[in-house]
């Protein structure tokens, strides 16, 4: 029971696997020696890390530190870590200006990257591998709200946070109180379930607290580094605002599917997306069973409102800085460029969803036009294929609340159309960018392969 | 441990896992279906011990691609379960069933998720004894029981048959959702005995086909529709189904003209429906004052022979006979009727048990075969146009001895209603009618695959396209559900692990 406690404290999100896939759209070109040298880096670090482990409770501690190393390879193996050398540069110049100012991070070994992953969070792994998503990074609005948020996760870093929480809950497991409770459970015939989800909840409850202290201090620790790099501190604000009420329409325009996939030779069906009745429809979101207190209590970080409030005097008082110190344009650019980047890599960890949402997304804008047909005639090639199989589940993920309703549309869209619709509404589809495609390669290819599908 | 600026996603699957199940087996679970559509499922396990007799249950609503929309935990007797559930467009009603209280509890849940009435009620002698030997009697796993069906928007009809020794009566209960309310309605006619079949709800009216049995063997019941208003439960109207035909209507549907219709198969006049052959199909438009407004008889030798090899006894060649499971009309008028194959073959264990026994042997000389799926085309006007057949493997079923002599229409019926050995599973139509898809199992011993089949017949846009999965596993059972239309629930339960695992499969 201890090792499945130890988990479900230490449980890092898992992350997709990478799909088999060739694709046409090429990444900017990562640094592949560069990605090794990190990656060599975190393994020696965990191998010093590991020999120099004392007795006391050595497997745990090693089973932790091993699953630590096993996220931060599977990110540096991955076409997921950005190490192209323009991002790549520019943010390591971000970090150099803040180190630079802040002469108690010049020991620190950092691997500060952007991922190419959609959602939009920044974190630290704890053993110096840093990373900025490229779905945050498409959000932000200046070079000073990204020093806020490496800044944010340096203070993670420089704190100890990781390893001291580490420390503390390896601790608790192993108490004699703790050992003394998981026996005498073991021997309950009745109601062990409940004690047993009492004994989480209590411990869930208290690690979650000291994480949302730890993210109030990280937060106060990050203004301290950032006042001094000359950057605009009022950014922090902004950005925890605007992380508050992060959503894709803030990016894009809601999806007007009718006007994406009407073609006049095969009109749109409203049918394909008419709402249905549901079970508990006005369900308010939270349903949950726990108490709004049991609810905050869960929470790993404080409401951003909170974390604004408790930064507003020092921020009254931090003066004027810039909004951008290194590279507007470059900054820009980037925001534009993650995006295709961002739903190329969805492709290939699968979630074939979210690639055609921000396909369509990109297509509607104007935006990348050529990469946002291509792909969307591929995807629903694969859609055909796998709907085939009975494996459309595997590639696309299925309506539910919480997500935008845009996005919810398009997975009803998928989940109603039978094959032989999947088949028509792609050909069509691509019979109507034809002659805007010629010459892109592998277009042409996934309009034959749509055509033939119409007489599968 | 990663420290993150702020949380991350979490996993996205048409996928639902439940562990820590203490009786695998005793495991109630369904899907919430509005008529043909799903709307979510429900699973219910005891999660722990209270005492020795008192189980903590979990109760877990998901919506239809297996996200938790609720879990409540209750504390009960080890002796509940939930018999079924049902969904009608705003709320959800559950109907638990307590096997020491001998009590039915109806839970209805709002549009809010929250709990909006309990309707209880203790059960009469003669629905026990019903209970008893039908669903009780079975494996529970089986999941056959069905009484609950929704008015949309307005609440829930359930139809409970009860039986005493050799009398069977039938009660019909309305528990409205949108007040507290409810109605109960038994047959106050005389007669030994009572088949009463909800047939549908229509402009507030509940239409149920009655069959009252002047004794045991009585070959020739009275049929009759009773229309009941469904706000009081008071009887409107009880009109007599014998006209130049008996007809003994088993199902309704709404056509697209909004006029119900009642069909079912048709006898001669003062026909015995336990021995003779019947005649055919008949379709009825009927009102809501029981006035019949249309009739349309389609005999087995002349309009259907036409399309099938149909014998003048309603036997198509190696086929059999035709049970009709539903009827659809889609968006372009065309009504579809679905229905599946059986026939009286010799039993080798009947022939040798009698044999053996010197004519006492409780096994029939002659067996039930389940044989193939038929599908129908009619046009609006029930002229038939087409008629195709999908074969699948056939079923066994030995009779008990004597059933040799009962009619092979009646045995459809004892096949569909005693013996449950139909492959048929569901039919589900779009909201539009231009698609509806009709499921049956099947089994295959391939080169490649030899196990069960889980298999489709579907109509879009004026194509039929079949297809199938494979439901093999290697789970302590499975089974399959129904889910949004055209896909299915595959769950499966692992006794040793004391686990649930259920994915969604589509099929095309």
């Amino acid at each position: 029971m201890k090792k499945s406690l130890l988990f479900f404290l230490f449980i890092i999100p898992g992350i997709y696997g990478i799909a088999q896939l060739k694709p046409v759209y090429a990444f900017q070109q990562d640094d592949t020696v560069l990605k090794k040298k990190y990656y060599e880096e975190a393994l020696q670090q965990k191998k010093f890390l590991l020999s120099s482990l004392g007795k006391e409770y050595k497997d745990d501690y090693k089973e932790i530190y091993e699953n630590r190393f096993e996220e931060v390879a599977d990110l540096l193996k991955s076409s997921r870590a950005v190490t192209s050398p323009e991002a790549h540069g520019y943010l390591q110049s971000l970090l150099k200006r803040i180190v630079a100012a802040n002469g108690e991070l010049n020991q620190l070994p950092v691997r500060l990257v952007f991922s190419r992953d959609w959602w939009p969070n920044a974190y630290s792994m704890g053993e110096g591998t840093l990373v900025v998503n490229a779905g945050l990074m498409i959000f932000l609005d200046n070079e000073a709200e990204l020093v806020f948020v490496i800044c944010h996760e340096l203070a993670h870093y420089y704190l100890n946070h990781s390893d001291n929480a580490i420390k503390k809950n390896v601790e608790r497991v192993n108490s004699e109180e703790f050992k003394k409770e998981i026996t005498r459970l073991s021997r309950e015939e009745y109601r062990v379930r409940q004690q047993v989800e009492d004994l989480l909840k209590k411990m869930t409850f208290d690690t979650r607290r000291h994480s949302r202290e730890n993210e109030a201090e990280a937060d106060r620790q990050a203004f301290r580094f950032m006042k001094r790099t000359g950057f605009d501190c009022q950014a922090i604000k902004t950005c925890l605002q605007r992380l508050d009420k992060v959503d894709d329409s803030l990016l894009f325009k809601p999806l007007d599917l009718e006007q994406v996939f009407n073609s006049p030779g095969y009109a749109f069906r409203k049918r394909w997306i008419e709402k249905e009745s549901v079970l508990f429809g006005e369900m308010t979101e939270d349903d949950s069973p726990l108490t709004k207190k049991e609810r905050d209590s869960l929470k790993t970080h404080p409401d951003c409102v909170k974390r604004i409030a408790w930064l507003e005097d020092s921020l009254a008082q931090s003066g004027e800085g810039k909004k951008f110190m290194i590279n507007e344009e470059l900054f820009k650019g980037l925001k534009k460029e993650f995006v295709p980047e961002m739903a190329e890599q969805e492709y290939r960890d699968k979630d074939l969803g979210r690639n055609l949402y921000y396909s369509l997304a990109m297509l509607q804008q104007q935006q990348n036009i050529p990469l946002a047909v291509y792909t969307v005639a591929r995807d629903l090639n694969i859609a055909y294929e796998s709907q085939k199989d009975h494996r459309l589940g595997d590639w696309f993920a299925a309506e539910r609340r919480g997500l935008p309703p845009d996005y919810n549309l398009l997975l009803r869209l998928l989940k109603r159309l039978r094959l032989e619709e999947i088949a028509t509404l792609n050909y069509n589809f691509c019979k109507r960018y034809e002659a805007r495609m010629t010459g892109y390669a592998g277009f042409e290819k996934e309009m034959e392969k749509a055509r033939k599908k119409l007489t599968d | 441990m990663m420290i993150a600026l702020l949380m991350s996603p979490g996993i996205i699957a048409q996928r639902v896992s439940i562990e820590n199940v203490l009786k695998p087996f005793k495991t109630d679970f369904g899907a919430i279906k509005e008529g043909t559509d799903v709307k979510g499922y429900y699973f219910f396990w005891a999660s722990d011990k209270i005492d020795k007799n008192t189980y903590e249950w979990t109760l877990r609503i998901t919506d239809v691609a297996l996200k938790t929309l609720k879990e409540v935990k209750l504390q009960d007797s080890k002796e509940v379960s939930i018999l079924e559930s049902s969904f009608n467009g705003t709320d959800l009603i559950l109907l638990f069933y307590n096997d020491k209280e001998r009590t039915f509890e109806y839970q209805v849940y709002g549009a809010d998720g929250k709990k909006k009435f309990n309707y209880n009620r203790e059960l009469t002698k003669k629905e026990e004894r019903y209970l008893e030997q039908s669903y009780l009697a079975t494996d529970d796993d089986e999941h056959t029981y069905k009484g609950l069906y929704p008015v949309e928007r307005k609440g829930f009809i359930s139809n409970m048959p009860s039986r005493e020794d050799k009398d069977y009566t039938f009660q019909v209960d309305y528990f409205s959702t949108e007040k507290r309310k409810q109605w109960t309605y038994t047959p106050t006619m005389g007669g030994k005995k009572f088949i009463g079949d909800y047939l549908g709800t229509f402009n507030g009216v509940v239409y149920i086909e009655v069959l009252k049995f002047a004794s045991m063997m009585d070959g020739k019941p009275e049929s009759s529709i009773v229309g009941l208003n469904l706000e009081t439960g008071k009887q409107i109207f009880e009109k007599e189904t014998d006209s130049k035909y008996r007809f003994y209507p088993a199902t309704m549907s709404v056509m697209n003209d909004d006029k119900g219709y009642i069909y079912g198969e048709y006898f001669d006049a003062g026909g015995n429906i336990a021995k003779d052959k019947s005649l055919g199909f008949a379709f009825w438009g009927i009102d809501d004052k029981g006035k019949i407004l249309s009739e349309k008889y389609l005999s087995w030798d002349l309009e259907l022979g036409k399309h099938l090899n149909v014998s003048s006894k309603g036997k198509i060649d190696d086929f059999g006979f035709m049970f009709l499971h539903s009827m659809v009309q889609t968006n372009d008028g065309s009504i579809y009727a679905i229905g599946e194959g059986y026939k009286k073959t010799a039993s080798a264990l009947g022939i040798i048990s009698q044999v053996a026994s010197g004519g006492r042997g409780r096994v029939s000389t002659m067996k039930l075969k389940v044989t193939d799926m038929i599908l129908i085309r009619f046009d609006k006007d029930f002229n038939v146009k087409d008629a195709m057949i999908y074969d699948k493997n056939s079923n066994n079923i030995e009779l008990q001895s004597g059933m040799e002599f009962v009619s092979t229409p009646l045995l459809g019926k004892l096949i569909k209603y005693n013996f449950g050995a139909f492959d048929y599973a569901y039919t589900q139509t779009n909201k539009d009618n231009s698609s509806f898809t009709v499921t049956y199992a099947d089994y295959v011993r391939g080169k490649d695959y030899k196990g069960s089949t889980f298999n489709s017949i579907s109509y879009n846009n004026g194509k039929i396209t079949t297809d199938k999965i494979n439901t093999r596993s290697d789970a302590s059972r499975s089974y399959v559900l129904p889910s949004a239309q055209g896909s299915v629930l595959l769950l499966d339960i692992y006794r040793k692990d004391k686990r649930f695992e259920g994915h969604i499969e589509r099929l095309n």
